[in-house]
């Protein structure tokens, strides 16, 4: 069996109603080296979520109160980005095909077997991983960004459309030096180290932006 | 009482003190009579003696008188018998001249010449009768003649009685011529006329004058008074004649007798004035102590508070009364001023009454005052001023007592106030002729008039209905003959707004405090509404009579004790004869529980544990062979007796009917069963997967410890306890479903008909979501539990909702709704209705419906509708199926509630 490549602040969520379920879920998701965490309803883990939780969510479909399925869809409202697998019953399959459709992860299947648990929590891990990264970096730049001026956000919007420092200085009307000044602070604001990187940046962050 | 002890000594001290006050004046008075007396006595005897002496000197002076005028007729005669001598004298001279003398003295009776020869010459007057000349002189005066012709001298003879009756007296004077007689002229003299005539008027006012001869005869007198003993008397011899004659002078004491008793008796008479005045005075004053020593006592012995009182309002006599009700002694209380006991909050209004006295006006007012220890009394005063002793008397009299018995009379009389207008029934008086004297509250709330308008008021009475009036006044003249049933009357009353009452009046005689009857009272109740409860109690009772002997049932009552049947109905008294009521439920009734089938003996319950159940169970007539379901109960009948009161239904066709559906049921159930075993699969692998799973995982987990080689033994002993737990829970399981299957017969028990629903709905919820069918359910709330078993019912929706949602399945998706609705069905059932918007089923389908074996489905048994209907028969509810008017199929079928099921059950 592979190491988990489960960052530290990585958990395993588990919301289940049935204990004995739970429980041995827990066990063995913590033998393959884990962070889990157990909720015994939607609603309690509802009451315990934090939009900067990190890991994956293993979901019951049917539970009594909120369902499973309805706990997905509450969390989809809320903008949750943990990827979710859904455990199903005999018979609950076709509600969690739609619950696929609708953006989990996958869903596995009562009796499940460990390894294509393991597999298929290590990989919503790894996508979860991967798209907070993502959102880490766009954070930042949209950060920098920020703290643009309004003149340096002219330059940079001109740099990033493919204008040289000369064109820039004639459409905003000022000297090629101020224009080579705003651009050096604009490449120190964004941490950029090249034209190509500020680019890649903005790009990420404002598609519409570059337009 | 050492008061009144000391009071009688005084008065007795006082009394022999005016004893000497008394005695005094009667003494006086006595000596100044006697003293008196004797002064007039003194005085009299004085006077006796001048009047004596005056008498002596009268009768002297008499004597002289007499004396003169016979020596004056002497001197006439001796003139005549000188003139005769002379013979110048003639017979009609001496006529004249004796005439005229004795025409001037009364005295004389006649004056006659009497010749030598003793006869008679002449006589004077002429008519006198026994001086006739020619007579001659009897001896008798022959000798006085004879002595008066020797003497020479007048002489008187003796006096002699007249022929008339009165005395004469003759003087004879002699005449001579020288020596010559010649005769003598005798005068005569009447002594009678002598006495009355000789002395003046005065005299013989003053004196009874009398003459007496020489033998002490009386001749003559002047009064026809007798002499009285012991009278003044005074004697002198009259001389001339001399002849012994004396005249004697009596004074008269008529009127001076008088005058001399009259001071005496004036004195005498006065004194005993005086006496007699004393004496009533003193027996008045003396009455006026006794009254006053009354009136001691009586201030003394007073109940009542007596006193006087200075102006300046401070006690000056207090009677000891004021000890026995305030406790003061009557000298402490003097010069103490009568405020100082008023109650505090009494003081401004007694200040007020003491300055209207003040006044001078006599005024009565009441207050309270201290007694020595402290306490008050309630007095009432009556005071008088009397201004000009500056004094005022006042009475008080304590009622204390009269005052509490006066709050607690008006406690009392506001009680009876409030009881009389607050009682609900009607209180009315009417005296002997029929009239109103009192009326209560209620009685005016009840007809509808104030109780002015009844005050006073006659027959016919406002109240009386006009269409009773005959009544009604032959009521009121039975009321008033005192012939009222004791029951009373009920009458109907009219009410102002023209309502009727209905009211009973019972009627008593009214007595006042002196024993006789002063009328009639009346108590009126309203017994409309009791009236309208009897009738309807009736009414109840009659149904209840009807009900009771239209059952089938034989239902009897029977004393507990004596077994006596008190009640039996029409079924009871059919089979068991008319005559039932009375014998005893052993004599008639067959078949019965022995004694030891009951619970407890009947005879020995008492009210407290009733009602109670002494018998239910079947029993066979020993001879017809039937069937009956007796049940027993004791319960305690309408006089309070502890009763048996038993039913006994001929359940002979039920029981086979019952044996009959027992079989029918028996067959059912293989049925059922399988079909829920088959209904029930997917639910059950479901409760299995869980304990499977878990399982799965733990032994997953351990075998991934094991291998990384980082497997501690106790937590895998752990994982491994806990997974061989849940193949416990799994073997559980699978238990209960060989337990499910073998269930031999159906529990019917009290179930909420929405958590079946919820159950049998939440099944279906995964083959709904399945087919996109959303399923709508209506429940009402507040549904009475069903007595049913509840997978059965469970079993029945799973199937409806089922077939449903298989007739939906070519349904468009706006349409795919499933009404599962539950209501109640009448009193006692609860109706469960699926409804379908499917594509309906058409009218030869729908009688086929419930053919076993029929079906329309390509992988169905049909069987299903066919069970469902069996389970909701035997429930005793029916499942029918009509068309849904906005299309598709409406399932529905009635469950009885918990009650009405236990009503059945013990019907059964």
């Amino acid at each position: 069996m592979s190491e988990p490549h489960a960052e530290p602040d990585q958990y395993i969520y588990i919301v289940d109603d049935d204990e004995a379920l739970r429980d041995s879920l827990v066990w063995m998701l913590e033998s393959s080296g884990y962070a889990v965490a157990a909720f015994d309803s939607a609603e309690s883990f509802l009451e315990a979520w934090r939009p900067d939780m990190a890991g994956c969510l293993v979901l019951d479909v049917r539970m009594p109160g909120m369902s499973g399925l309805e706990l997905f869809e509450e969390l989809g409202r809320r903008h949750c980005a943990l990827p979710v697998i859904f455990i199903t019953g005999h018979g609950d399959v076709p509600m969690a095909v739609s619950a696929l459709k609708r953006g989990a992860v996958d869903f596995i299947e009562k009796p499940f077997n460990d390894a294509e648990m393991r597999r298929l929590v290590e990989q919503c891990l790894e996508q979860e991983r991967s798209s907070r990264t993502r959102r880490r970096t766009e954070a930042d730049i949209a950060r920098r960004l920020e703290h643009l001026t309004q003149r340096e956000r002219e330059v940079l919007n001109l740099i990033v459309a493919g204008k040289l420092n000369k064109q820039i200085a004639d459409v905003l009307g000022i000297s090629i030096k101020t224009v080579e000044v705003h651009r050096a602070r604009v490449m120190e604001k964004m941490g950029a180290h090249s034209l190509a990187e500020l680019v890649q940046h903005v790009v990420a962050v404002e598609p519409v932006a570059s337009r | 009482m050492p008061d009144s002890d000391h009071t009688t000594l005084r008065a007795s001290s006082t009394s022999s003190s005016s004893q000497w006050y008394w005695t005094a004046p009667y003494v006086a008075v006595v000596v100044f009579a006697v003293s008196m007396l004797a002064l007039v006595w003194l005085l009299q005897t004085r006077e006796a003696e001048g009047e004596r002496n005056a008498a002596a000197r009268d009768v002297q002076w008499a004597e002289q008188t007499v004396r003169l005028h016979m020596q004056g007729t002497e001197e006439v005669l001796g003139q005549l018998a000188r003139d005769i001598a002379g013979g110048v004298l003639d017979a009609d001279t001496f006529q004249l001249r004796a005439n005229q003398h004795i025409a001037n003295n009364g005295e004389l009776v006649n004056i006659v010449w009497v010749g030598e020869d003793e006869s008679i010459r002449w006589s004077a007057p002429f008519d006198a009768t026994d001086w006739l000349v020619g007579d001659v002189l009897d001896p008798s005066q022959a000798v006085v003649f004879q002595r008066a012709r020797e003497v020479g001298r007048p002489v008187y003879g003796l006096p002699y009685p007249a022929a008339d009756g009165g005395w004469r007296l003759e003087v004879h004077v002699p005449i001579r011529n020288g020596r010559e007689s010649r005769g003598a002229v005798v005068a005569v003299y009447s002594v009678e006329r002598m006495v009355r005539y000789l002395v003046p008027g005065w005299f013989a006012e003053k004196y009874r004058l009398a003459l007496l001869d020489g033998q002490g005869r009386t001749l003559a007198v002047n009064s026809a008074l007798r002499e009285g003993e012991g009278r003044v008397a005074y004697e002198l011899p009259l001389d001339p004649p001399g002849n012994g004659l004396v005249l004697r002078a009596t004074v008269f004491h008529g009127a001076g007798g008088v005058s001399r008793l009259l001071p005496a008796g004036l004195i005498l008479g006065l004194s005993i004035i005086v006496l007699w005045s004393l004496w009533t005075l003193r027996s008045h004053v003396q009455r006026r102590v006794q009254v006053e020593k009354e009136r001691d006592r009586l201030f003394n012995l007073s109940l009542d508070l007596l006193c006087v009182v200075g102006l300046d309002g401070s006690f000056r006599r207090c009677n000891p009364a004021f000890e026995r009700v305030l406790g003061y002694r009557a000298e402490h209380l003097q010069g103490q001023a009568l405020l100082d006991l008023v109650h505090p909050e009494d003081a401004a209004a007694t200040l007020t009454q003491l300055r209207r006295l003040a006044a001078g006006e006599p005024v009565n007012f009441e207050n309270r005052c201290r007694c020595l220890d402290g306490s008050y009394k309630w007095l009432v005063w009556s005071i008088n001023p009397v201004s000009q002793e500056k004094l005022v008397y006042a009475v008080a009299h304590d009622i204390t007592g009269r005052k509490a018995a006066e709050e607690a009379l008006r406690a009392e009389s506001a009680f009876r106030k409030a009881m009389e207008e607050s009682v609900v029934t009607g209180l009315r008086a009417i005296d002997l002729t029929g009239r109103i004297i009192y009326v209560n509250a209620a009685f005016c709330r009840m007809v509808g008039l104030e109780e002015e308008e009844l005050m006073g008021m006659g027959p016919p009475f406002p109240y009386w209905p006009p269409e009773e009036r005959e009544a009604c006044e032959h009521n009121l003249a039975l009321t008033l003959a005192g012939r009222a049933p004791p029951s009373g009357f009920e009458m109907r009353i009219r009410r102002r707004n023209g309502e009727r009452v209905d009211a009973r009046f019972y009627l008593s005689p009214l007595i006042d405090l002196a024993g006789r009857q002063t009328g009639w009272m009346a108590s009126v109740t309203d017994i409309t509404e009791p009236k309208r409860i009897r009738a309807a109690l009736e009414a109840a009772h009659e149904r209840f009579e009807a009900v009771l002997d239209g059952l089938d049932a034989a239902v009897f009552v029977a004393d507990a004790r004596t077994d006596e049947i008190l009640f039996a109905n029409r079924a009871f008294k059919s089979i068991h004869g008319f005559d039932a009521v009375g014998r005893t439920v052993r004599g008639v009734a067959v078949p019965q529980p022995e004694r030891g089938d009951y619970r407890v003996d009947p005879r020995g319950l008492t009210v407290a544990d009733l009602p109670r159940e002494l018998f239910d169970g079947e029993l066979q007539h020993p001879l017809s062979g039937r069937w009956y379901h007796v049940r027993e109960q004791a319960t305690r009948w309408v006089d309070g007796r502890v009763v048996r009161m038993g039913i006994a239904t001929d359940i002979t066709d039920r029981k086979q009917t019952a044996e009959v559906s027992r079989q029918q049921e028996e067959r059912l159930q293989r049925t059922g069963r399988l079909i829920t075993m088959g209904e029930m699969a997917s639910t059950l692998a479901h409760e299995l997967n869980q304990p499977l799973s878990a399982i799965a995982n733990y032994c997953a987990g351990c075998v991934t410890r094991l291998q990384g080689g980082h497997g501690r033994p106790e937590e895998l002993l752990g994982a491994m306890q806990k997974a061989s737990f849940q193949a416990e829970r799994a073997g559980k399981i699978i238990r209960r479903i060989r337990e499910f299957v073998k269930k031999s017969e159906p529990r019917r028990s009290a179930v909420q008909i929405s958590e079946v629903l919820d159950d049998a709905l939440g099944f279906a919820e995964i083959d709904a979501r399945r087919m996109g069918i959303r399923i709508h359910a209506e429940l009402e709330p507040d549904l009475p539990p069903v007595y049913a078993d509840r997978i059965m019912i469970e079993q029945v929706v799973l199937n409806l909702v089922k077939n449903g949602m298989d007739a939906m399945a070519d349904a468009v998706a706006d349409e795919r709704v499933l009404t599962v609705r539950a209501r109640p069905y009448g009193a006692h059932a609860v109706e469960v209705a699926v409804i379908d918007r499917g594509h309906g089923i058409d009218e030869e389908d729908r009688l086929r419906l419930f053919t076993p074996f029929y079906t329309t489905k390509a992988e169905g048994m049909g069987m299903g509708l066919n069970i469902c209907r069996s389970i909701v028969e035997f429930h005793d509810g029916r499942l029918v199926v009509d068309a849904n008017p906005e299309g598709g199929t409406i399932f529905s079928f009635t469950l009885p509630t918990e009650a009405a099921s236990e009503r059945a059950a013990r019907r059964a």
